[in-house]
């Protein structure tokens, strides 16, 4: 299966999960697959219609649902987070990322869910 | 019947706009924000020569030539000596190259228009007129045409009234398909002018009025069915207020324009009406609205008081009619909306 083949596949997956466990129908507008100039990668997947209570109520299960799709991508679920529009309930992706070193530094020195006003962080795998 | 019909804004495109349908009466579209900004995102700032060039071929073909200055704020700056020269110089090249028409926002371009240009000054929705009394106030100021503030499409009390208030032309916007009154219009409108306009520009994250409008319409989406847009087939219920319709949409490719063109033409759409609307177009590939299920909802509409717990019918119409997509490609499929959460 090719790469474009596969992230079709695993962006209405996910559409469907996140729409049996919210209920409404939640839209995943495009899931795209990323590579930075530092060394970051991972996947991004635009949402409408998702919201930070949902994220709130559901963490645990978006958790799993997300980390399955980006599993079946072959990336490796360490950093997990919503981008969020600052200030306000409407979450704008969600976000699996393979962090580089530097990045790692960045929001390993943070603390607590919202680092900053527009990440919430579903889940931080601390290297050791 | 006369079709004021969206153009992206480059010399290929209007080609194509106009090889595309006998159907269009004049072709709208953006100036340079470098004068005055629009109240929507453009894709395109032609420059003098080549408004020129392009009205010139659309009288060529018969058809008139508007240009949208539509800018809700200013933040002042046409209030300033500097600004209402640039202004007065930009509607001066406008108005020496032939221009039909000038669609702007603001009271005081109306009445600058009127007093001193040849072109005629059409009064923007994004001025909301939408009572008798604020179209006989632009009326007054000197305004040619008034695009009827949308939110009262359904309300046909207070378009008759505007009919019998004023002398001036009416158009009416058919597909714009804002949330009924919606709280973030104003905000959202100006926003856009600052983005889009003289600067200095917001360097913009995202556009939360967008985000939030279309997750008001995804979490209850009857809000899909109350936006005030008008069928193709129920035009002919409002020929008795104006023959002059407008159909929105320049940020959209010129075969989907076309299409909106062909359905308002031929007051007949068979398909999904997703397809007419504009400003939704994150959802036009997420929901499905056969058009013409909705025939005869005009005539709720027509006695309805819009008092929405009380009455329920465009909830209960939402219910019956519009179908979620699932998967995609060739693998997509119509879903019920009441089955989203438990029959996926």
């Amino acid at each position: 299966m090719s790469m474009t083949q596969e992230l079709l596949k695993a962006r209405t997956s996910l559409e469907n999960n996140l729409r049996e466990l919210l209920g409404v129908p939640v839209f995943l507008i495009e899931m795209d697959a990323f590579a930075l100039p530092c060394g970051c990668g991972g996947v991004t997947i635009n949402t409408r219609g998702l919201q930070l209570d949902d994220l709130e109520v559901f963490e645990e299960h978006i958790i799993k649902h997300l980390t399955d799709t980006v599993t079946s991508l072959d990336i490796e679920p360490s950093f997990l987070f919503a981008r969020m529009i600052p200030g306000t309930a409407e979450i704008a992706s969600i976000n699996a990322r393979v962090l580089c070193n530097s990045c790692y530094m960045d929001f390993g020195r943070g603390s607590g869910k919202q680092p900053r006003p527009d990440i919430y962080i579903m889940r931080f795998d601390r290297r050791g | 019947m006369k079709l004021y019909v969206p153009h992206i804004g480059h010399f290929e495109g209007l080609e194509e706009l106009l090889a595309g349908s006998d159907n269009i009466y004049a072709v709208y579209m953006a100036g340079s924000p470098e004068y005055v900004g629009t109240g929507r995102t453009n894709l395109s700032a032609p420059k003098l020569d080549e408004i020129a060039q392009q009205t010139e071929y659309a009288h060529s073909k018969g058809v008139k030539m508007e240009i949208v200055l539509n800018s809700s704020c200013m933040g002042g700056q046409h209030l300033t000596p500097e600004g209402y020269r640039a202004i007065d110089w930009y509607f001066d090249k406008l108005n020496s190259i032939g221009i039909d028409s000038i669609t702007v926002a603001d009271p005081y371009l109306v009445e600058m228009l009127a007093k001193d240009y040849d072109m005629d000054v059409v009064v923007s929705v994004l001025s909301f007129v939408d009572t008798p009394q604020k179209a006989e106030f632009y009326e007054q100021l000197g305004a040619t045409t008034i695009v009827v503030d949308p939110a009262v499409n359904r309300h046909f009390d207070k378009l008759e009234a505007i009919k019998d208030t004023v002398s001036c032309k009416l158009k009416l916007l058919v597909n714009e398909a804002c949330l009924y009154q919606c709280p973030f219009r104003y905000a959202h409108f100006n926003f856009f002018s600052h983005a889009n306009g003289p600067g200095p520009k917001p360097n913009v994250l995202d556009d939360y009025y967008y985000y939030k409008c279309l997750s008001l319409r995804i979490k209850d989406p009857q809000q899909i069915i109350k936006s005030p847009w008008i069928r193709p087939e129920d035009l002919k219920e409002y020929k008795h207020i104006t023959d002059t319709f407008k159909i929105g949409g320049r940020t959209h490719f010129v075969n989907w324009i076309l299409n909106d063109v062909e359905a308002y033409a031929n007051e007949r759409y068979e398909g999904n009406l997703m397809d007419l609307l504009d400003s939704i177009k994150d959802l036009k590939d997420t929901f499905y609205i056969p058009n013409r299920e909705l025939d005869g909802a005009i005539e709720q509409w027509k006695k309805c008081d819009k008092v929405c717990h009380k009455c329920g019918y465009c909830k209960r119409l939402a219910e019956k009619v519009i179908h979620t997509y699932s998967g995609s490609g060739e693998d997509i499929r119509k879903i019920p909306l009441g089955s989203i959460g438990d029959r996926i």
